[in-house]
């Protein structure tokens, strides 16, 4: 169920896992709209040969994941901050998972924090990150 | 702190270095918002009466350059991390403006030796001049032995 106000949250409480699009299809238009069109993030081949695994996931995708996971949690969460560690590249094609905890919430600003972590298959975090958000309070 | 790392902070932290300017396209703030998996209108509707690009989208648009120009090169730069810290909405359709400084430089070390951290931040202002979002990039040297 959807997260609408900041009486709904508790502490501590995971948010639903999200599964994101990482397929080289999606990462390539990405890369695309963006600019970053460079081989590394398009071309499975081509990144091997920069010694990579494979296409890399573009990190700012990464973090539009992230977001995008707080907001399919709480449509109404409006974003004031979120910070990304690229602790190693997330591979195009491979599976991956996104999670999500609630560290922190401030009743009296509305505020709330989250930890994020994106993991491969298996369970290695490859980028983390922690965002704040604001939810509406209920009317007193 | 190192007494080099003392020395650049006092040189080059919280001085403009570059500014660019920015048309916030809505086709392209649309796309970036499903690409990244966005299901609220306000990301993905023209029409909806709070439409906006989505938080991290400034995180896409890069200043002239990265570094001051004389700027100290202590080895091959790698992309540590991004921020972002919203103000106010980013509006699609509307221009703005892209100030760029370096916000934070610090080091660790490990095995391998020190590390050079520099945070790199765009300063985005709508053309009324409101502040509406920082934009960091932290990027990592591992320093030439």
């Amino acid at each position: 169920m959807a997260i609408k106000t900041l009486d709904e949250v508790e502490f501590g409480v995971d948010l639903p896992t999200f599964v994101p699009d990482t397929s080289l299809a999606i990462t390539t238009k990405f890369a695309k709209l963006v600019g970053w069109d460079g081989p590394r993030f398009t071309d499975h081949e081509a990144a091997k040969k920069e010694g990579l695994a494979g296409a890399m996931v573009p990190g700012i995708l990464s973090q539009g994941y992230l977001v995008a996971m707080i907001h399919n949690w709480a449509p109404a969460a409006e974003v004031l901050a979120v910070d990304t560690v690229f602790r190693a590249p997330v591979i195009a094609d491979e599976a991956h998972t996104i999670t999500g905890v609630v560290t922190d919430i401030d009743e009296e600003d509305g505020k709330v924090e989250i930890d994020l972590t994106v993991a491969n298959e298996k369970g290695e975090t490859r980028v983390f990150g922690t965002a704040t958000v604001k939810l509406p309070k209920l009317p007193k | 702190m190192d007494a080099d790392i003392e020395e650049i902070r006092e040189k080059y932290l919280n001085l403009d270095f570059d500014e660019k300017q920015f048309t916030i396209d809505p086709e392209t703030t649309i796309q970036y918002a499903t690409l990244c998996g966005e299901t609220a209108d306000r990301f993905l509707d023209a029409n909806h009466e709070d439409f906006q690009a989505p938080p991290t989208f400034v995180a896409s648009l890069s200043g002239g350059r990265m570094l001051p120009k004389d700027f100290p090169r202590f080895g091959i730069g790698m992309d540590a991390g991004k921020g972002v810290e919203c103000l106010q909405p980013v509006r699609p359709g509307s221009t703005l403006t892209g100030k760029t400084h370096l916000h934070d430089i610090y080091t660790k070390t490990g095995r391998s030796g020190r590390m050079i951290f520099v945070v790199t931040r765009i300063e985005f202002y709508d053309a009324e001049g409101n502040h509406l979002v920082n934009s960091d990039s932290r990027m990592v040297m591992r320093e030439r032995s």
